[in-house]
């Protein structure tokens, strides 16, 4: 009898103490990633500028002059001036670039028209861009901040009235 | 004498054939008992699987995977099986998944606890995240009610500080690796 209650009482520690070890399992994930430095350009809506009717904070933005006369009214936003042969028409644009993961002090800004243009002169920040190579609009640029490259066409008398004048500014920013 | 020497070889030639009769039934017959007996312990393991979702583990379907994230910035292009959830000024998230799947048999456990930790402190200008928890160097829980026998995917994000190298950022340029150690228990 004896040996049967000190079996049982054996038996019950052993369930006890089976039963207090938790069961575990480990493993281990390496995880690997190579961080390297990059800079985004977005295009911001100047307040004393034509606001851009699309694309507004991204690097793929829509600026719409609307109607455009010499002498005639003209949107707000729009710079106009006027000579005897041809009138320009300018609105701001801010260029925004942000850099990440890299001690570069400033960038360089460049830009290039899509197609060309014989007829019509386009300007970025005072500088005239055409398609035949990049114009530097300049070459210290400030990161995180909105700079503003006033973009403007200058289009002759001798256009006819109810011309569409479009293209595309191919603009890079390059981390100096 | 005579007698004698006659008894002698006729129990000698008994014997010899008893043992070559012997020896015949010997090499058509043989039987053997072997007592076999086990002990069924109770356990469970942890393997990392690839998620379809994911970047390809290497050493997947086993319990020391590894995941690599390739290049990863704020704005460039990233590897396949990797997204960008949030890019902010201070910094950004690259993210990818990965499934944990943990058995057990012999357990009454119907779900399971899993933990990570870092192996060492993160490096400089990264943070390591699962489903949202921050891992440190000690155990923090991602979750409480596993289900065995079923691969369940989690987020592993970093998130990278977009400051400069020197100046609170990461190394760039240059693989970083960290380890992330991963308990599973049996509730």
């Amino acid at each position: 009898m004896k040996k049967v209650m000190l079996l049982t009482i054996f038996a019950a520690l052993m369930m006890i103490s089976s039963a207090a070890v938790a069961q575990t399992a480990t493993g281990t994930l390496t995880v690997t990633a190579t961080v390297n430095g990059s800079i985004q350009l977005v295009f911001n809506s100047d307040a004393a500028g034509v606001a851009l009717s699309s694309g507004a904070g991204t690097n793929t933005a829509t600026l719409a002059f609307g109607n455009v006369s010499a002498f005639g009214a003209i949107s707000a936003g729009i710079v106009r001036s006027t000579t005897a042969s041809n009138f320009t028409v300018s609105s701001a644009v801010d260029v925004q670039v942000a850099k990440t993961n890299s001690a570069s002090a400033n960038y360089t800004l460049k830009a290039q028209l899509g197609a060309a243009d014989a007829v019509n002169t386009w300007t970025v920040g005072g500088v005239a861009v055409t398609n035949a190579a990049q114009s530097t609009l300049t070459a210290t640029g400030a990161y995180a901040a909105n700079s503003n490259f006033p973009v403007a066409i200058t289009v002759p008398f001798t256009t006819a009235s109810g011309t569409l004048i479009s293209n595309t500014i191919n603009y890079t920013a390059t981390a100096n | 004498m005579l007698k004698n020497y006659i008894s002698i070889m006729r129990g000698a030639g008994l014997a010899a054939l008893m043992l070559y009769g012997a020896s015949l039934v010997a090499q058509t017959t043989a039987t053997g008992v072997i007592n076999g007996s086990l002990v069924n312990k109770n356990g469970i393991s942890i393997q990392f699987d690839t998620d379809p979702a994911g970047v390809t583990l290497g050493a997947a379907g086993t319990n020391a995977a590894t995941a690599n994230f390739g290049a990863v910035s704020a704005f460039g292009p990233l590897s396949g099986g990797v997204t960008r959830p949030s890019v902010t000024a201070a910094n950004f998230t690259v993210r990818t998944i990965f499934d944990v799947q943990v058995i057990q048999g012999g357990l009454t456990s119907t779900t399971y606890t899993l933990t990570a930790n870092l192996a060492a402190a993160a490096p400089t200008g990264m943070n390591y995240k699962v489903d949202a928890v921050t891992l440190t160097t000690a155990a923090q829980t991602i979750q409480v009610n596993g289900a065995y026998s079923t691969a369940i995917p989690h987020n592993l994000d970093l998130v990278v500080s977009t400051a400069a190298p020197g100046a609170g950022g990461p190394a760039v340029g240059t693989p970083i690796t960290t380890t992330i150690n991963f308990t599973a228990t049996a509730n």
